[in-house]
């Protein structure tokens, strides 16, 4: 029995974002690459089509218009339809993927931290459209310059001053960085508390401190901006701080970093799921190829060399989609999944990597013409062995699981 | 057996490795940048004597006596340390050179030669999977995309059944920028009926691809040599969880392991050349499996070395993601070695 194939609402959402990811994503893949911006227009229609994960605060439809039973103890599908949806926007262009989704993780602690309050701020920052007549974008502010993997060494401070908090500070490789109408920035409020007292803030465009910085030119998910922010004793107001008052989630550390990591940790089998997605894309390309193209007069795919190759891509991607379907399963059960999603998000990226670089081998001296798909691919694909936790950390997780402890 | 370097090869050795850690290093990233070599490399070249090396001295080069393989290779790994795409322009008139040296015309001697002598560029494009269509003696189909061809006065291609020398003005030239060796001023031919005027035996085209492949098997590794050079020193600074993350047994694990695959494809890539010097039996065979092994070592290597970096890997502000677009033209150019080798030898079964 194969749960996500026999499920009519799995197969829905798989052929819905797959028509989306063939038909709206890649005509316009390649020219966002190159010229390395945002696809504004198709993000807009994705908002429409409840795409930008912003719907649990922004008021927006949800995509699949499907109501979760409210009773925690029964299995839920949330899990496993941002699976079956991240495949196959990925497949499309991660890069797009990312520009459509970016807002989705500021727009996650709020839904789970936030306040009636903050959520109402949150959307009215998200309403209508920017200076640019672009919709309106949100940036989640986590990383720093010193701080990539190790999380818990935040020197963004926040500095209580009466009724606001005074944020300083700089953010490093944060998605929408530059163009946000709003920012979920994570700041130390009390550095002798350790991890408990990182809080996150909402923080509006145009708040006097906030300094969006330098737009990076990155090797790959080039649709997706990723800058710097700056906050230069950035004043906001104690009400947009999470985690007090009306938290959603209880426990000594509601609305602090240990919320976050777990935020973190529930996505991993999505961007598990992403990597199978660019690992199939380049797989059916070099497919198609094979099937159509002849090598010295003889059919490609009567070739042991190329087709015990694609082959093995075909198992390797069975495989990690396999990891990230069990992770999602998991996590909609209420079963622990910490190593699974680990496994799922580290095996994603392994294939991706090792998928688009063989296939750029076996195509050849075409792979290497400006705007192949395959080669963006190759390119889009490293970083899913680095963000939301590199290779390293996802190891690290899964060895502790093992045995109780961290090695190094 | 003597792995010890000659006076002369070591006076080579530390030369271009200087110039490679001077100059070539500090214009990579603005020559990535704009897609261009800066004006400079010319001249800085020009008078480290590249470009007419292989050129005979009769023609105005400085090549006297045989050729030797094995001092281009120690150098060429020492180019692409510095940086790959340009390594690519300063080694690109070697193979059309040292061919028309030793197969070519007087004509086609004098046409060639003359150009290079007066500072243009040739380059060798390589027809692997057979795309070109020979009708009559007139070549068709497309090439490439082949690096130095937007700036090169001739292409000598290898095609099945021919070797030939043509001017790239009888061709249909389109330059092109791809995302690895951007530098590198690439370009796709189109042939449409064209008739070679110099021709080059059949079996020139083995002697030909096998200086090739050792060459690039030999830049290869040096770019996968700079990779961990760069991910060594970034891993002694950047500190995660409390300590240096070069101290961390995985990242240990990944440097140690492209470092000895850097070594490895380095010590194939010179014995391949020593053999191409000494007309070894094996010599062929050794530059293709120098050539296998080099473009594994290299993919890995720049993959690992974007991920020692982590995020500041995956940002152009640091010089090994382009390491990893970089990776990719030693394995694509002249088609998938591997394929190469397996139809070879199926063929004689």
């Amino acid at each position: 029995m194969d749960l996500f194939h026999d499920s009519p609402l799995f197969q829905g959402v798989r052929q819905m974002l797959g028509g989306f990811a063939k038909q709206m994503m890649r005509p316009i893949a390649i020219k966002h690459d190159q010229e390395e911006s945002m696809p504004w227009d198709l993000m807009k229609t994705a908002q429409g089509l409840g795409l930008t994960q912003t719907a649990v605060v922004d008021g927006r439809k949800k995509l699949t218009g499907v109501e979760e039973d409210p009773d925690p103890k029964k299995p839920k599908s949330q899990a496993r339809l941002a699976v079956v949806g991240s495949e196959e926007l990925a497949y499309g262009c991660t890069g797009i993927t990312l520009a459509i989704g970016g807002s989705g993780l500021a727009a996650t602690p709020i839904a789970r931290m936030g306040t009636e309050e903050q959520k109402q701020e949150f959307r009215k920052l998200l309403a209508g459209t920017d200076e640019k007549g672009h919709i309106k974008v949100a940036a989640m502010a986590l990383s720093e310059p010193a701080t990539g993997s190790d999380i818990s060494g935040l020197k963004t401070s926040a500095r209580q001053d009466g009724d606001y908090w005074i944020i300083r500070g700089s953010k490093q490789w944060i998605t929408n960085g530059q163009s946000a109408s709003v920012y979920v920035v994570w700041a130390q409020t009390d550095a002798s508390a350790g991890r408990a007292g990182v809080r996150g803030f909402i923080v509006g465009r145009g708040t006097p401190g906030l300094v969006p910085g330098k737009k990076e030119t990155k090797l790959g998910i080039r649709a997706s901006e990723t800058a710097q922010v700056h906050f230069e004793d950035c004043r906001v107001h104690k009400d947009m701080m999470l985690g007090v008052g009306g938290a959603q989630t209880g426990g000594e550390s509601a609305g602090g970093l240990a919320d976050t990591k777990k935020m973190l940790d529930s996505t991993r089998p999505s961007v598990g799921a992403q990597g199978v997605g660019i690992a199939r894309a380049a797989y059916e390309f070099l497919l198609e190829r094979v099937k159509s193209s002849s090598l010295h007069g003889t059919p490609m795919a009567s070739h042991q060399h190329i087709m015990f190759e694609i082959s093995e891509m075909a198992m390797e991607i069975t495989a990690s989609r396999g990891l990230v379907h069990r992770a999602a399963w998991l996590a909609d059960h209420h079963i622990d999944n910490v190593a699974e999603a680990s496994m799922a998000k580290a095996h994603g990226a392994r294939t991706a990597q090792w998928v688009t670089t063989r296939a750029m081998v076996l195509l050849g001296e075409e792979a290497l013409e400006p705007g192949h798909p395959v080669e963006k691919w190759y390119r889009d694909a490293k970083i899913y062995d680095i963000f939301e936790g590199t290779g390293q950390i996802q190891r690290r997780i899964i060895a502790k699981h093992l045995t109780g402890q961290n090695p190094t | 057996m003597d792995f010890a370097l000659d006076d002369d090869q070591q006076l080579i050795v530390d030369t271009v490795r200087r110039f490679a850690d001077r100059d070539l290093r500090t214009w990579s990233a603005d020559a990535d940048r704009n897609g261009a070599p800066p004006d400079r490399l010319t001249h800085v070249a020009g008078e480290l004597g590249f470009f007419v090396d292989a050129v005979p001295a009769e023609h105005d080069g400085m090549l006297e006596g045989a050729w030797a393989h094995t001092t281009r290779a120690l150098r060429g790994y020492e180019l692409a340390r510095g940086c790959a795409a340009l390594a690519a322009l300063l080694e690109t008139n070697v193979e059309p050179a040292l061919a028309i040296g030793k197969w070519g015309s007087d004509a086609a001697k004098k046409e060639l030669f003359a150009s290079l002598a007066s500072g243009g560029l040739a380059t060798l494009a390589h027809d692997s999977r057979g795309m070109l269509e020979i009708i009559d003696g007139r070549v068709s189909g497309k090439l490439g995309p082949v690096p130095a061809l937007a700036r090169a006065s001739h292409l000598l291609v290898i095609a099945k059944e021919l070797v030939f020398l043509a001017p790239t003005s009888a061709l249909k030239i389109t330059p092109v920028t791809p995302s690895g060796w951007r530098a590198a001023q690439w370009a796709t031919a189109t042939l449409d009926g064209f008739r070679p005027e110099h021709t080059l035996p059949a079996d020139s085209a083995a002697h030909i691809l096998a200086w090739a492949r050792v060459s690039l098997a030999a830049r290869a590794a040096g770019v996968a040599a700079a990779g961990m050079e760069y991910a060594e020193a970034y891993a002694k600074e950047r500190v995660q969880f409390g300590q240096p993350i070069g101290r961390f047994e995985s990242l240990i694990r990944l440097r140690d392991d492209a470092e000895t695959g850097a070594i490895a494809a380095r010590t194939l890539a010179l014995y391949a050349a020593w053999a191409l010097d000494n007309n070894h039996p094996r010599a062929f065979d050794l530059a293709s499996r120098a050539r296998v092994l080099a473009g594994d070592v290299v993919a890995r290597a720049t993959i690992d070395a974007v991920q020692i970096y982590g995020g500041y890997g995956f940002v152009n502000d640091f010089p090994v993601e382009k390491l990893m677009r970089d990776a990719r033209a030693f394995e694509a150019l002249h088609g998938d070695e591997r394929l190469g080798r397996v139809l070879a030898q199926k063929a004689v079964v």
